[in-house]
């Protein structure tokens, strides 16, 4: 970091100053980790806000007194406001960072595997696999919210399985924008499906119909109890493949020779995704583009290294769904808009700049 | 002179017998065919339809209390039949559509000499229908006190049968009024439809919010449904307290309202309102509570109602 290219007569200011293009690798890392403080600083602020904020009557002022214990000028602590937090905002904020995590995750994973930026499992009809499969579930007598985890994650295998056939055929996975059509025409046909079976059974209508556009409202932490083990699952995996992830980038042939395993690593990344999708379906609903937006996001910060990405998109996606869910409850209170709304207004846009952008960058 | 008086009597008996065949016309008319005001125009409808088809459950509700048993109807909200509490009185009764879509091949099959039509039926629909038979649509305004009166007396007056139902309406009323009389206080009451992730509140002006008020409970809500809608948007459950009252009737139109109450119940800001904790919920069936009308639905929702008071 010392080392100055001409030699020892220059000033000591310009000694210590480092060239502009190749940093030396530590102080990148650091700029890196400077990043992620202030996400991460970002991201808890998100989460007090989603504490404060409500459709209801109970205002940021007395939320905070509530919290703080103490009155915060005219605002004072209230059972009312302690409830809120306690049972309604507190839970959704919860299951929003689990969600948004998955998301995020999910998103990355499958951008890698794919190596397609427009890769998303809500584009690519693996959120529609388990919104099916859930409502198969509902229509055959389900109604357990444990049961509808391990039936959404068994939905979005099948999604994804389809979706990585229709990549390898041919010119389908070197070309992205074919790629999310076929994603496109497998989320309309299993939407298509789910709308049928919704029509012929009234009762699973009633119990999905709200869930199918994603929302967190009244989700409660028995709700996150359920897509535990999978999440700690999932994330163990992630751990493990993330290095031979990062190798497959560079090509098939390199990763081999690097000692890994592209057709395992890829297999259990896919599976990962399934887990990670299935479990944030199964509690919030279907919520598109987060996996688009986060690992946008995290690249554009990061650079394309998904050992990177991955620790970004684990603080982005949350910051998503989180500042999304409190727009959906301010915008038509006393109502909430639901969440798959405002991500889709957020993301609809970055898929249009990704698509437009002149060269379309394969990962 | 006979030539006179014959001519004057022949004269005279023209003149009588016109008269009487004028008489005789002007007073057979009103059993032969009356004229009504509807909401597209006038309409004349002839004696007692006998084959009547009826795209309105009000209307449905209103022959079979005319006693009527109407051809065809169709599904109440949300179902595949007509709403339960009608259904053991016309069994057999042809389904021809929903309240948002009438299968019109179906309509012209049952030949029908007239139709009863929603008050809120398309002027596109009514075009089509009335070229089937006379369609009669109430011109009666959405969400105007005691409607689902006016609306019966006119469907009455097209079947042909107004003392049933004047004597219906009557019983109603009287019925409400003596619950009226029992209530010791007006307590307020608010009708809900829950659904997992918040509740709607109903307005007050709907039909049996309507009645809950002439039995002598103040109905809330109506500062919180927009004009001119039957309920809110699902509230947030933070706004759950908008649907609290002493007494809070929870509509479902297809789970049984147990199951309704028991998920409800499983939400802390459900289980907290004061209705809840008073025990004061009473599960109704929203194919009655928020989708039928008419004198015989009157008296299944005051049933409703006797049922759930002390």
């Amino acid at each position: 970091m010392t080392r100055h290219p001409r030699g020892g007569s220059l000033a000591p200011g310009i000694i210590n100053q480092t060239p502009a293009d190749g940093a030396p690798r530590g102080e990148r890392r650091r700029a890196l980790t400077v990043t992620v403080m202030w996400l991460i600083a970002a991201l808890a602020l998100l989460c007090l806000t989603s504490l404060l904020i409500g459709a209801g009557e109970v205002g940021p002022l007395t939320s905070l007194a509530t919290l703080v214990g103490h009155p915060i000028g005219a605002a004072t602590g209230s059972d009312e406001a302690r409830f809120v937090m306690t049972e309604l905002r507190g839970p959704r904020t919860l299951v929003g960072l689990a969600v948004g995590a998955s998301l995020g995750i999910a998103g990355a994973l499958l951008q890698a595997v794919a190596r397609n930026p427009l890769a998303e499992p809500g584009l690519l009809g693996v959120s529609a696999g388990s919104a099916f499969a859930i409502a198969v579930a509902l229509v055959l007598g389900a109604s357990a919210a444990t049961l509808r985890v391990s039936v959404a994650q068994l939905g979005a295998v099948c999604g994804c399985a389809f979706v990585l056939g229709a990549s390898r055929l041919n010119a389908v996975g070197q070309d992205p924008i074919r790629l999310v059509l076929t994603g496109a025409v497998l989320s309309g046909l299993l939407g298509a499906l789910t709308s049928l079976l919704l029509l012929m059974d009234q009762r699973a209508a009633d119990e999905i119909r709200f869930w199918l556009v994603g929302s967190l409202a009244g989700r409660r932490l028995a709700d996150l109890q359920a897509i535990l083990p999978s999440l700690a699952l999932a994330a163990t995996i992630t751990l493990t493949i993330a290095r031979p992830l990062s190798a497959l980038a560079l090509g098939e042939r390199v990763a081999v020779g690097l000692g890994h395993h592209p057709r395992r690593v890829r297999l259990l990344a896919i599976a990962v995704v399934a887990m990670l999708v299935g479990a944030a379906t199964a509690v919030a609903g279907p919520i598109a583009f987060v996996g688009l937006v986060v690992p946008f996001a995290a690249r554009a910060i990061a650079g394309p290294d998904i050992r990177r990405t991955l620790w970004l998109a684990l603080i982005l996606g949350p910051m998503v769904v989180i500042a999304a869910d409190i727009v959906a409850r301010v915008v038509v209170a006393p109502s909430e808009l639901s969440l798959g709304v405002i991500t889709a207004l957020i993301g609809a846009p970055v898929l249009i700049a990704v698509v437009r952008s002149r060269r379309l960058p394969t990962l | 002179m006979m030539r006179l008086i014959g001519h004057d009597k022949a004269k005279s008996l023209t003149t009588l017998l016109t008269g009487l065949g004028l008489g005789l016309l002007l007073a057979a008319s009103p059993a032969l065919a009356k004229t009504l005001d509807t909401a597209y125009g006038e309409v004349s409808v002839e004696g007692q339809p006998e084959r009547v088809v009826t795209l309105y459950e009000g209307a449905l509700d209103t022959a079979v209390s005319a006693g009527v048993m109407p051809l065809a109807a169709i599904a109440t909200r949300g179902g595949d039949d007509v709403a339960r509490y009608l259904r053991d009185r016309v069994q057999g009764i042809d389904i021809v559509g929903t309240a948002r879509e009438t299968n019109i091949e179906a309509v012209v099959a049952q030949r029908p000499d007239i139709i009863l039509a929603s008050p809120r039926l398309p002027e596109a629909q009514y075009r089509l229908l009335s070229q089937i038979a006379p369609t009669l649509v109430p011109d009666v305004p959405a969400f105007s006190e005691g409607a689902w009166k006016q609306e019966a007396r006119f469907f009455a007056k097209a079947l042909g049968r107004e003392a049933p139902v004047e004597a219906a309406l009557e019983a109603v009323a009287a019925r409400a009024a003596a619950l009226r009389e029992e209530m010791e206080n007006t307590p307020t009451a608010s009708l809900a439809r829950w659904m997992p992730q918040g509740a709607l509140l109903m307005s007050p002006k709907l039909f049996s919010t309507g009645l809950l008020r002439t039995s002598g409970f103040t109905v809330q809500g109506d500062e919180n449904v927009p004009a001119g809608r039957p309920h809110s948007d699902p509230l947030s459950l933070e706004n759950l307290s908008l649907i609290d009252a002493d007494w809070l009737f929870l509509a479902t139109l297809n789970a049984e309202g147990d199951d309704a109450l028991a998920a409800a119940m499983s939400s802390p800001a459900f289980a907290r309102l004061e209705a809840v904790k008073n025990d004061h919920v009473v599960p109704v069936d929203g194919q009655l509570w928020t989708s039928a009308s008419g004198p015989l639905a009157a008296e299944a929702i005051l049933d409703d109602i006797t049922a759930a008071l002390p």
